[in-house]
């Protein structure tokens, strides 16, 4: 990969004279709602480089979502998001980032995952269960990317542990890799730590190419993005999970135990949806359980709302007080009167839900992730 | 101004369960991810921005294996400038005093204006090796600084006392400082500055190479005796204590009182 910043100025790099100053991005951000970002103004003033540090000092560099809703909507087919991203690493460079980011670009470097946790303790997810754990010799189908939010998390470790239930039951050729998985660098990339990244993508790309996998299945929209994006070397198509789940069903091999008579509206995560063009396969799954009636959002597909659980917001906390998006989204399904907020990204499950508790909705609405939900109606 | 800086590599025991080896006498580390002690770190940043406001060199010392080498880098790459990692099995490293003389060895007969490390560790919890380190180098010290002013030839530190107190003393340099956690914000270390870091002077020494006499820093020398270590017992004794509001508040206060915590 080349080390750009050290060759191309930061205008040639994130292609600022592309930008024709339409403002389509700022109009598009989710964000603006809450906070005092206008990328469309960060594009601009980023043509003078004698700018770039005073830039990078301001707060609101660190509000973005990276969602892409940007990049989406940017006729010149630039990504505005990237330049915020660009200022960051000018601050990540100096060494003078918040704590938590520090912490967590560091448990990168030395544990391969950004919870801080230990690296030993990865597979821990996996206790009591028979998983089919990769070997290089052995040829396999479908190649397992376990998220380290999914691997260590509680909250959504589930998502994994029902996937292997899932995928034993189906007798699906899989296996899932060893502890020496190391993160996908999907936060570490909008964190703005390009140098870690770098590494990364060189490191993990040898990593996942000893393997022979028909394909590598992500269960984390975020690593499914980040390997689909900036991993060109990569052996192994990258798929998400839920496209696996709906070859499965087109071939009989999934089924669902009685009914779930609920109504179920479905959350566009931003890295599998606007990023990843992933759309229709997790509408598939829920519309396949019987008695399931799938509501839809006003704001889907590439309008989905961003939840702020994407580019290193889980690190960092905005300095807005004004309502968070996934609030205004529990808010939007409550009155959709949703039984179930269903979304394919553990990050998503984690702001939903923290919103849904926030509100007092607990008895009335859950959040869950797809997985979860057809563990719960896997015939066993 | 020319400052050591001393710094442990430790094991994060928050996140996994603790096992003691079969001998009784050591934690079964193997699931734990390790890293530069808490106070360390605040005392590697403490040290770089006291090189950044006056210029000078920052040499970090540290008794460790090969994998440590990592948190010396990342010390470097916030700008430390060259460092001595020592590794010897010899050592009887549960002593803060052993561990101390051998800090010291690879101080002495070198030029330095200031020690610091930190003021505790996050394994044995000590808080001696620091002292220890001053009295055998023979200089000043003052334990517990969450701020310090340089001035000509002085240093003058605040210190952490108990119950919120602090104290201000003034020491001639050379001194050894330990340093309180909350003095600074640590920086990161971004990769960039690790890989460039890999070019300063990191040198591996045994105590042969430091000339200490073995026999002064073992296990025969130390009187302390690592006699075994336990995990203590989990005892229940929960009380829940019912009624309204008031009455419940009522006899907290009274069991509080009785208990001498109040």
């Amino acid at each position: 990969m080349l080390m750009s910043s050290e060759i191309q100025t930061f205008t040639e790099k994130y292609d600022l004279l592309g930008c024709i100053q339409c403002g389509r991005c700022t109009g598009g951000c989710p964000v603006t709602v809450r906070a005092n970002l206008n990328v469309r103004q960060f594009v601009n003033d980023a043509y003078d480089e004698d700018k770039l540090e005073e830039l990078a000092r301001l707060a609101e560099i660190w509000d973005c979502t990276a969602c892409h809703t940007c990049a989406v909507r940017c006729p010149k087919g630039l990504k505005p998001l990237e330049v915020l991203i660009g200022l960051r690493t000018m601050i990540v460079e100096s060494g003078k980032v918040e704590p938590t980011v520090r912490d967590a670009l560091q448990s990168v470097l030395l544990e391969g995952n950004p919870w801080e946790k230990s690296r030993a303790t990865r597979l821990d997810w996996m206790e009591d269960l028979d998983v089919k754990i990769a070997d290089p010799d052995e040829p396999v189908e479908n190649l397992f990317f376990v998220c380290c939010t999914i691997a260590y998390d509680p909250r959504v470790r589930a998502i994994a542990r029902n996937m292997v239930e899932l995928l034993n039951k189906a007798g699906v050729d899989y296996a899932f890799l060893p502890e020496d998985e190391s993160c996908c660098g999907s936060e570490v990339f909008t964190l703005g730590e390009e140098g870690l990244f770098e590494m990364q993508v060189e490191d993990s790309t040898e990593f996942l190419n000893e393997y022979q996998a028909g394909r590598i299945v992500t269960l984390s929209p975020h690593c499914f993005t980040t390997y689909k994006t900036h991993y060109p070397d990569l052996k192994s198509p990258v798929i998400h999970y839920t496209q696996l789940l709906v070859e499965l069903l087109n071939n009989g091999k999934l089924t669902w135990k009685g009914e779930l008579p609920k109504k179920i509206v479905y959350h566009d995560p931003c890295y599998l949806g606007k990023q990843g063009n992933i759309y229709d396969e997790p509408r598939e799954l829920l519309k396949s359980i019987p008695g399931v009636e799938l509501l839809e959002f006003e704001r889907r597909r590439e309008r989905s709302l961003c939840c702020e659980g994407g580019g290193g917001k889980m690190w960092v906390e905005s300095e807005s007080k004004k309502e968070r998006l996934s609030e205004t989204r529990i808010k939007d399904a409550r009155a959709l009167g949703a039984d179930v907020v269903a979304v394919a990204c553990p990050f998503c499950v984690l702001t939903l839900e923290d919103s849904m508790k926030g509100l007092g909705l607990e008895e009335e609405m859950r959040v869950v992730e797809i997985m979860e939900l057809l563990g719960e109606l896997m015939e066993k | 101004m020319k400052t050591f800086v001393c710094i442990k590599y430790v094991p994060d025991t928050s996140e996994a369960e603790v096992k003691l080896n079969p001998d009784g006498l050591s934690v079964d580390d193997s699931r734990f991810s390790f890293d530069i002690n808490d106070a360390d770190n605040y005392a590697v940043e403490e040290s770089v921005l006291i090189k950044e406001a006056q210029g000078g060199e920052v040499t970090v010392l540290s008794i460790g294996p090969k994998k440590s080498d990592v948190m010396i880098r990342m010390a470097m790459a916030k700008g430390c400038d060259k460092a001595t990692r020592v590794e010897d099995d010899r050592i009887a490293t549960h002593d803060p005093l052993m561990v101390a003389r051998v800090l010291a060895g690879g101080i002495k007969g070198q030029e330095f204006d200031l020690v610091m490390t930190g003021c505790m560790a996050n394994d044995d919890w000590h808080m001696a090796t620091g002292v220890a380190l001053a009295e055998e180098l023979g200089v000043n010290h003052a334990s517990m600084v969450n701020k310090l002013e340089l001035q000509d030839g002085k240093v003058k530190v605040h210190r952490e006392l108990e119950g919120g107190l602090l104290e201000v003393v003034e020491l001639d340099l050379p001194a050894v400082l330990t340093i309180q956690t909350g003095i600074n914000e640590p920086r990161y270390a971004p990769i960039r500055g690790i890989r460039q870091a890999q070019k300063k002077e990191l040198n591996v020494v045994s105590l042969d190479d430091l000339g200490i006499d073995p026999a002064e820093v073992g296990t025969d020398a130390s009187q302390v005796v690592l006699e075994k270590l336990y995990i203590p017992e989990v005892e229940s004794a929960a009380e829940f204590i019912e009624g309204e509001p008031e009455e419940k508040a009522e006899k907290l206060a009274s069991i509080l009182h009785k208990g001498g915590l109040l």
